[in-house]
């Protein structure tokens, strides 16, 4: 009698498991903020679904891992896809949260500087991951000789605080209201503005996941576009809870940033066929920048790099 | 030499040395027998300075002190000259002066040659006579010795009891010399104060019936067992006290 | 250092460097690991090669900080340690503080130091610095502490002032465990380099960092292969002057290795 207690244990705990699928992992790039409010906000058991979103930091090496195959989902840039695929990683981007591109230049308003052509012409220092294309793309078109190009602090502004020749790269949803709610006076200006602009904060997967899963992906950017849908409309109880797992942004840089961020998530585009949107034009623009830009040396096809949404 | 009523007590409580008294003429060969950790170090080191008593008195009379201790302790990154004249570089006496009294030293105890050498290249007996050399170029009146060849075999360490002999002849200079061992004693020195175990105490402060010309031959003489047998007697004595 | 003698240092872990390079080879080609990850060997040498006037200049500026922080940890770290080692309050007072140069991770330090000086090679140095000084306090300060008791009688006996015990018995005694610390710091140094170059984007540190966004693993990889050269590199000299310094102390020829 005694040996059978355990047995029966082992068996009502193996049919409890069971019964609960293993968790499929969404890993995003950068710590939990309004740029991935639509992941969180996101019903995926509706879709029976069971996601883990597991949050990032600076240099989270998504493409690696979504090419090691560990993870299914990972938050990507646009401009790292055609490059993966070239290496042969063979990342699918499957949703876009970021209509415009919403990576910037940050600095002190006392600078008067009215351009990122301005910033390019007058001496100061510069902090940007200097490996990424946009860093390309700004060193071609307006070229580094009058700055110091140094890293990227990643949302460290102690020295923009005390340095009036410095100028960072940022996320315009998130340093700069930073800044703001500090006391500090300072401009931004968007890359996407002088005429780069990939797809951002990119919900994406790799072909042969893609192949093995194609009934759960579909379900999956279904969620996600619900919880964007969602996030969109009422942001104020998923920041609750992103603040509580990123407790460095306080609760107002939370809704200022959701309300922020809104012009460049939707657009007359989004409005038409649906938030997360990507067309092939653009996609064929971004390819034909980094072929420029020797980012990329061979010919990638745009429709490979994203699998259209099912309106 | 006058050790007065000196006592030692460490600040853990331990009494190495009680009450003890020793009177020393100048010249003497002076041998200090007693069992291991029985204080005979500790009242060596209240002789040479390096300790206090904490009750009692030491009085030397100037004319600087020589110390050899157990191990040659020298130092390995010097050679056998610069180890044997550093007595004088800590007094600063300038460099040939130095160097012509360091030779004369390692001249006494037989290495002359080996002056260029280092002590990892030198043998434990010859390490011993270097450190020997170094406590005479001060050109001291007292001698100090630690049970300084105990820790060498016995071929070497009655060529250096002869040695010592010979230099405590040839120099007149008062020796103080610690040992355990009856036989050492007994063959060295004019004079040999038994210790008892620790506290210690004199058990007993014999003049050796001895010649004053020693050889091997004396350490197989009857006479040289007689003097043996009183010191262990004393020895045994101090031991169950 | 003859011929034979380096011939017969050299071969052993050269030829295990042959061995791991050649697996690696047929591995990565195979498949088993995947490129993007672990590049080709052969790749990362051509690498090294197509990029060889960048990487040797940045080569260049980490050597000088790595070189300049550690000479400056040597230079404190003994000053310190004497000073320390000179009386019981005063090191009960201030050794914790030394410490902290140990436990302070120095990637948290980093960016601090960029802000007092500067995106410049004073940083990275300074950065050297912290990261490799306190194996050089607590090495000299153990070997300055560990002197045999009968010699410091001897000192005594003799009356020597302290400052003569300190030049001729204590430092020269402390020798073998310095050259202890400074293998040590050696290689920390080389670290702490690299991190205050990944803050100022100098030199091999800022070079790793820039192939590592652009996802070019080879060139990551050769990068890593003279960043550890350079730590090799240091060590090596270390350890010939040590052998030169304190060649007397021990039976000559029957010492072994490093």
């Amino acid at each position: 009698m005694i040996r059978i207690f355990p047995l029966l244990l082992c068996l009502i705990v193996f049919v409890g498991c069971s019964k609960e699928e293993a968790p499929v992992t969404l890993q995003l790039n950068w710590k939990p903020e309004p740029q991935f409010g639509g992941f969180y906000a996101a019903d995926y058991a509706k879709h029976g679904l069971n996601v883990d979103v597991r949050p990032g930091g600076a240099g989270t090496p998504t493409i690696e891992l979504l090419g090691a195959g560990k993870v299914p989902y990972a938050v990507v840039s646009a401009d790292e896809i055609p490059k993966a695929r070239e290496q042969g990683i063979k990342v699918v981007a499957l949703f876009a949260v970021y209509q415009k591109h919403p990576q910037g230049v940050i600095t002190q308003s006392k600078r008067g500087l009215k351009s990122l052509e301005d910033l390019f012409k007058t001496p100061g220092t510069l902090a940007m991951e200097s490996g990424l294309p946009y860093s390309d793309f700004l060193k071609n078109k307006y070229g580094f000789d009058k700055l110091k190009i140094v890293p990227s602090p990643f949302g460290d502004l102690s020295v923009l605080r005390t340095d009036d020749t410095y100028a960072m790269q940022c996320f315009v949803t998130s340093e700069p209201l930073a800044a703001k709610k500090d006391g500090l006076d300072v401009t931004t200006f968007l890359i996407a503005d002088s005429g780069y602009n990939p797809y951002a904060t990119v919900l994406a997967t790799t072909e042969e996941y893609l192949r093995a899963n194609n009934e759960q992906v579909r379900l999956m950017v279904e969620a996600v576009a619900g919880g964007w849908r969602k996030y969109l409309e009422d942001p104020a109880a998923t920041n609750t809870l992103m603040h509580g797992l990123n407790p460095t942004m306080d609760t107002a840089t939370f809704a200022d940033s959701a309300a922020a961020q809104k012009p460049l998530i939707e657009n007359d585009e989004t409005k038409q066929n649906g938030i997360g949107v990507m067309t092939i034009e653009r996609w064929q623009t971004l390819i034909d920048q980094l072929k420029t830009l020797k980012v990329i040396t061979t010919d990638i096809m745009a429709a490979d790099c994203f699998k259209p949404l099912v309106p | 030499m006058i050790v007065h009523d000196a006592s030692r007590q460490f600040d853990n409580g331990l009494l190495a040395v009680d009450g003890l008294s020793i009177s020393i003429p100048a010249g003497q060969f002076l041998a200090l027998l007693g069992p291991s950790g029985c204080g005979k170090s500790t009242l060596l080191r209240m002789i040479a300075g390096l300790d206090r008593p904490t009750r009692g008195r030491v009085d030397v009379s100037a004319g600087g002190v020589g110390y050899v201790f157990q191990d040659a302790h020298l130092l390995p990154w010097r050679n056998v000259i610069d180890n044997v004249a550093l007595p004088l570089e800590l007094a600063r006496l300038p460099a040939n002066q130095r160097d012509d009294r360091a030779a004369e030293a390692l001249n006494l105890v037989g290495l002359s040659e080996f002056g260029a050498m280092y002590p990892a290249q030198l043998s434990g007996g010859m390490r011993m006579r270097v450190s020997l050399a170094r406590a005479l170029v001060g050109r001291p009146n007292l001698l100090l010795l630690d049970e300084p060849f105990a820790a060498l075999d016995e071929i070497t360490r009655q060529q250096l009891d002869d040695l010592l002999r010979g230099l405590w002849q040839r120099t007149g200079m008062t020796i103080l010399f610690v040992t355990h061992s009856i036989q050492e004693a007994a063959y060295l020195a004019d004079r040999v104060i038994v210790l008892s175990r620790r506290p210690a105490r004199v058990m007993l402060d014999h003049v050796m019936a001895m010649p004053s010309s020693r050889d091997a031959a004396l350490r197989t003489s009857a006479a040289f067992a007689a003097e043996a047998r009183l010191l262990f007697q004393a020895l045994e004595r101090g031991e169950r006290l | 250092m003859n011929v034979r003698r380096l011939a017969y240092l050299a071969w052993p872990p050269l030829t295990v460097f042959a061995g791991v390079f050649a697996m690696l080879e047929v591995a990565v080609r195979a498949g088993w690991i995947a490129s993007f990850l672990v590049p080709r060997p052969s790749d990362a040498i051509k690498s090294l090669g197509a990029n060889f006037a960048e990487i040797a200049g940045a080569f260049m500026a980490t050597a000088s900080a790595a070189l300049r922080g550690f000479g400056l940890s040597v230079a404190v770290g003994v000053v310190v340690a004497v000073a320390l080692s000179s009386g019981g309050l005063v090191r009960r007072a201030f050794y914790p503080y030394a410490v902290f140069f140990q436990t302070v991770p120095i990637i948290a330090v980093a960016p601090l130091l960029v802000i007092w000086f500067g995106f410049d090679q004073g940083a990275v140095i300074a950065s050297a610095f912290v990261a490799s000084v306190f194996p050089v306090i607590a090495n000299t300060l153990s070997g300055l502490m560990s002197v045999d008791a009968p010699l410091v009688d001897l000192f005594r006996l003799y009356r020597a002032r302290p400052l003569a015990a300190l030049v001729k018995l204590r430092l020269p005694f402390a020798l073998p465990q310095i050259f202890t610390g400074l293998r040590v710091a050696a290689g920390l140094s080389v670290i702490g380099a690299i991190v205050g170059e990944f803050i100022t984007g100098s030199g091999l540190g800022g070079l790793i960092q820039v192939a590592r966004q652009q996802r070019k693993i080879d060139k990551v990889f050769a990068t890593l292969l003279v960043t550890s050269l350079l730590g090799v590199a240091m060590f090596a000299m270390i350890n010939a002057v040590a052998r030169l310094t304190l060649r007397h102390w021990h039976a000559s020829e029957r010492t072994e290795g490093a």
